[in-house]
């Protein structure tokens, strides 16, 4: 065998193919660096999406708080970056020194697509610094659109950076069929690697959760300047940018499933057993805490809203209702954890009396489970349709039809959605899954077209007092705080998931993980590794906030004395 | 403020010792790694099973389905009033006895799908040696039947030709053309310099009519396209041989039909 095997022999045969990190050991290292890599990651690469948007809604709406809003975030990118590097380059330096057998495959497969890894981080880095600094500098007229570009700029870079390395973890997991033992890495050809079968719905899937992850990190920050701010015009500010860090958060959260179903439905089709493992085998419990996860998520997010329409003149109207949502949100969660398909010894099924639980076994298939989701995603957007109507009244003359027609969509939606959880009972497993696409066609159709309605008929209408940004009770604060919280320890957890379906294999059915790690930990060790990675990039992200915190005091204030009716 | 930030640091800590402290009290199932069996010449019966019931419960994966009622057939308990494996496996195939049933139900699941389910099962040559299937095959058929499993033919496994999911693959890892093609059973359907049947496109000139690459991709992905007059058979062509060839294998029946103008 030519290069690449002989590569990996001298690895094996020098200096051995792994190596033990002391104390907690190369799987522990190798799980805490890959982990607060990844959530600097998707911290650098979400923040800046949140960035250039609101830049580019303050450049159209003339509205300052969106351009401070943005800058802000801006600033605390800079320390994240170096934050982001210096992690990766930990995580690098443990795969070369502890794990050398599966580094020396993926450099052979990869090495091209590692040099050009590192030439855009470069890239992305200066477009960077080139953004914050050029802030003062191209801030009106024609130059501002100019900055707005580079930030776009800046996403493209960040972007490209994430596909290429979701290339090399999707390729581990997912290597083209074609690929066997034996065959030499350095003869498998680039794109062929790259473009493997779960590449593009992992992509996908990565770029709306940083999404998610941006809002939450800015929802979390936002709460906490909240909480420690000093005037009126401060808690105003904080209270404003939480609520829109939260609403970025939670609309993105919403497709995120869909694109969920579209990787898993790849992992079935690459490879029954994998998926299997992943739903069924030794990770089904893991799908009973994500359940609980994005329950929390749901209940969070809306008490979040629910309390913000205190602040609201004319929300009022609404509050009775929020009791009925809250029903709807319990219930579905309550579905959507409930356990199914179990590894179960022989006393545990004879104590549940079969395979399944007699009584809940029901609700815990998909039908089930898709019915309730979809459920409680409707009842989250009815959430954000009353806070979004809460200070107005329509005065276009078809708006008393136009909020029929916006209660029948809902009406149709819940009844498609319904009835196909119902007829999913009646069908074959194939076209059970089937259903699953009528029902989200049917909620997204919901979404959509609720959405124009409500912006056509928001045209001239009245207001019933401006948003009391500020008044906000401390315990909203802490919703957010949890919702961050959550979403950070859900994105651990799925990593696991992801990571964790390979079982004993570095690239799957390729190449065997012989180290004393090879057997996949349990949910509970998984647990433990999470918290501890969620608690330091947390520490972390507290001390980049900080760091945010002293630099605004030394340039920030002057503007803001300008400009003292922001967030009214 | 100090009062604020403890807060905060409570809430956070708490989160994240509710979540560590659900998914520590749920089960915990391990992955485990199939390790390597050194079984000798007097390996005997009971040992078989014993190490077959180990696979079977752990690193196999095979509780993943069997034994739930839905994914697959209960092995080890009744399946619709016939008894565990061991008890039907006999009278599944005509003219196979249990144990080359269930030989053949590990490494080539395909080739006989229980009525009523669909065809998931893994091919188990990939992930487990040969000497694992046979302590598998041994402990399923204690399961209500006989066990005939012996040292004689766990050999015989890895030398077998046309074992296809074994470890040694397809005409047993061999290079030629011919034989690669003869192994994988492709003259079932397909004609080629006049030998074999007329289900499927003929080979003998398909060089002429597909480049390389097409052919290639014919292999591996048989439905992406079907041939003019063809149409009715698609979905014939097994889909699995991107796992059965190795790349060597693929590369030079790929070569050799390409060259055949």
């Amino acid at each position: 065998m030519a290069g690449g095997m002989m590569l990996l022999q001298a690895a094996a045969d020098t200096a051995g193919a792994y190596r033990d990190f002391p104390v907690i050991g190369s799987r522990a290292a190798i799980w805490i660096a890959a982990e607060v890599h990844l959530m600097f990651a998707a911290f650098v690469l979400g923040v800046p999406m949140f960035a250039v948007v609101a830049e580019a809604i303050g450049m159209v709406t003339k509205d300052a708080r969106y351009d401070r809003l943005s800058k802000e975030f801006t600033r605390l990118l800079l320390v994240a970056y170096s934050a982001t590097a210096i992690w990766g380059a930990i995580l690098v330096f443990i795969l070369a020194t502890l794990w050398m057998k599966p580094w020396a495959y993926l450099t052979a497969v990869f090495a091209p697509s590692m040099w050009l890894y590192a030439a855009l981080f470069f890239f992305e880095s200066f477009t960077l610094y080139l953004y914050y600094y050029g802030w003062e500098r191209w801030k009106h007229g024609r130059a501002k659109m100019v900055h707005v570009g580079l930030g776009v700029l800046l996403n493209v870079w960040g972007t490209i950076v994430m596909l290429i390395a979701n290339s090399w973890l999707t390729y581990m997991m997912t290597p083209p069929r074609d690929i066997t033992p034996t065959t030499d890495p350095a003869t498998i050809k680039l794109w062929h690697a790259i473009a493997n079968a779960t590449w593009m719905p992992i992509n996908i899937h990565r770029l709306i959760a940083n999404v998610v992850f941006g809002g939450a990190i800015v929802g979390a920050y936002a709460s906490y300047r909240f909480l420690a701010a000093k005037t009126d015009e401060e808690r105003a500010h904080y209270d404003w940018m939480g609520y829109v860090g939260n609403f970025i958060a939670i609309s993105a959260l919403i497709v995120l499933p869909f694109a969920g179903y579209w990787l898993g439905r790849e992992i079935y089709q690459y490879d029954q057993s994998m998926g299997i493992t992943m739903m069924g085998g030794f990770m089904s419990w893991l799908w009973v805490i994500q359940a609980f996860l994005i329950a929390v998520l749901f209940l969070a997010g809306n008490y979040y809203l629910w309390v913000g329409m205190g602040r609201i003149p004319g929300a009022e109207r609404y509050r009775p209702y929020t009791k009925w949502l809250l029903v709807v949100l319990v219930l579905g969660a309550l579905v959507w954890g409930t356990p199914h398909t179990m590894i179960a010894d022989s006393r545990e099924l004879a104590a549940m009396g079969g395979s399944h639980h007699p009584l809940l076994g029901a609700l815990g298939v998909m039908s089930a489970k898709n019915t309730a989701v979809n459920l409680m995603i409707l009842t989250t957007f009815l959430s954000f349709l009353l806070y979004r109507r809460a200070n107005i009244r329509q005065v276009v003359p078809w708006a008393k039809t136009g909020t029929r027609i916006q209660a029948g969509m809902f009406v149709i939606a819940a009844a498609i959605v319904l009835f196909f959880g119902i007829r999913g009972y009646f069908v074959e497993a194939i076209v059970r899954i089937g259903y699953s696409v009528y029902q989200v066609g049917a909620v997204l159709a919901c979404i959509i077209f609720v959405t124009v309605i409500d912006v056509l008929m928001a045209r001239g209408a009245q207001s019933l007092g401006a948003i009391q940004w500020g008044k906000m009770p401390p315990r909203s604060q802490y919703a957010l705080f949890i919702l961050a919280v959550t979403f950070t320890w859900l994105m651990g957890l799925m990593g696991f998931a992801r990571s964790g379906i390979r079982q004993h294999w570095h690239v799957w059915q390729v190449m065997q993980d012989t180290s004393q790690y090879a057997a996949t930990p349990a949910l509970g060790y998984a647990a433990k590794m999470i918290s501890l990675c969620v608690l330091i990039f947390l520490s972390l992200v507290a001390f980049v906030f900080w760091l945010g915190g002293l630099a605004e005091k030394s340039t920030f204030v002057p503007s803001t004395v300008e400009a003292p009716h922001v967030g009214h | 403020m100090w009062a604020t930030n403890l807060r905060i640091i409570g809430i956070v800590l708490g989160t994240l010792a509710l979540y560590t402290l659900i998914a520590n009290k749920i089960p915990q199932v391990q992955s485990e790694v199939p390790h390597a069996l050194t079984l000798g010449a007097n390996v005997t019966p009971e040992q078989l099973v014993a190490a077959g019931d180990q696979l079977y419960h752990g690193a196999g994966g095979c509780t993943a389905c069997h034994g739930l009622g839905t994914r697959a057939p209960n092995l080890l308990t009744d399946e619709k009033g016939q008894g565990p494996i061991g008890a039907r496996c006999g009278k599944r195939e005509p003219g196979k006895d249990c144990k080359a049933y269930v030989y053949e139900s590990l490494t080539s699941p395909r080739a006989y799908v229980v009525p009523g389910y669909e065809p998931i099962m893994p091919e188990m040559g990939r992930i487990l040696s040969p000497q694992q299937i046979w302590a598998l095959v041994a402990f399923l058929e204690s399961n209500g039947g006989t066990v005939d499993v012996t040292a004689s033919d766990i050999p015989a496994a890895v030398a077998a030709p046309g074992a296809n999911s074994g470890a040694a693959g397809i005409a047993n890892g061999s290079t030629d053309p011919m034989a690669i093609i003869r192994g994988a059973g492709c003259t079932a359907c397909h004609k080629i310099n006049g030998e074999g049947g007329a289900i499927g496109p003929d080979l003998t000139h398909v060089g002429s009519r597909l480049s390389a690459n097409l052919i290639r991709e014919s292999i591996l992905f048989p439905d992406a396209k079907t041939a003019k007059g063809y149409e009715k058979f698609k979905g014939v062509m097994p889909k699995t041989f991107g796992h059965q060839l190795n790349a060597e294998q693929l590369e030079a029946l790929v070569q050799f039909l390409a060259a055949h103008k």
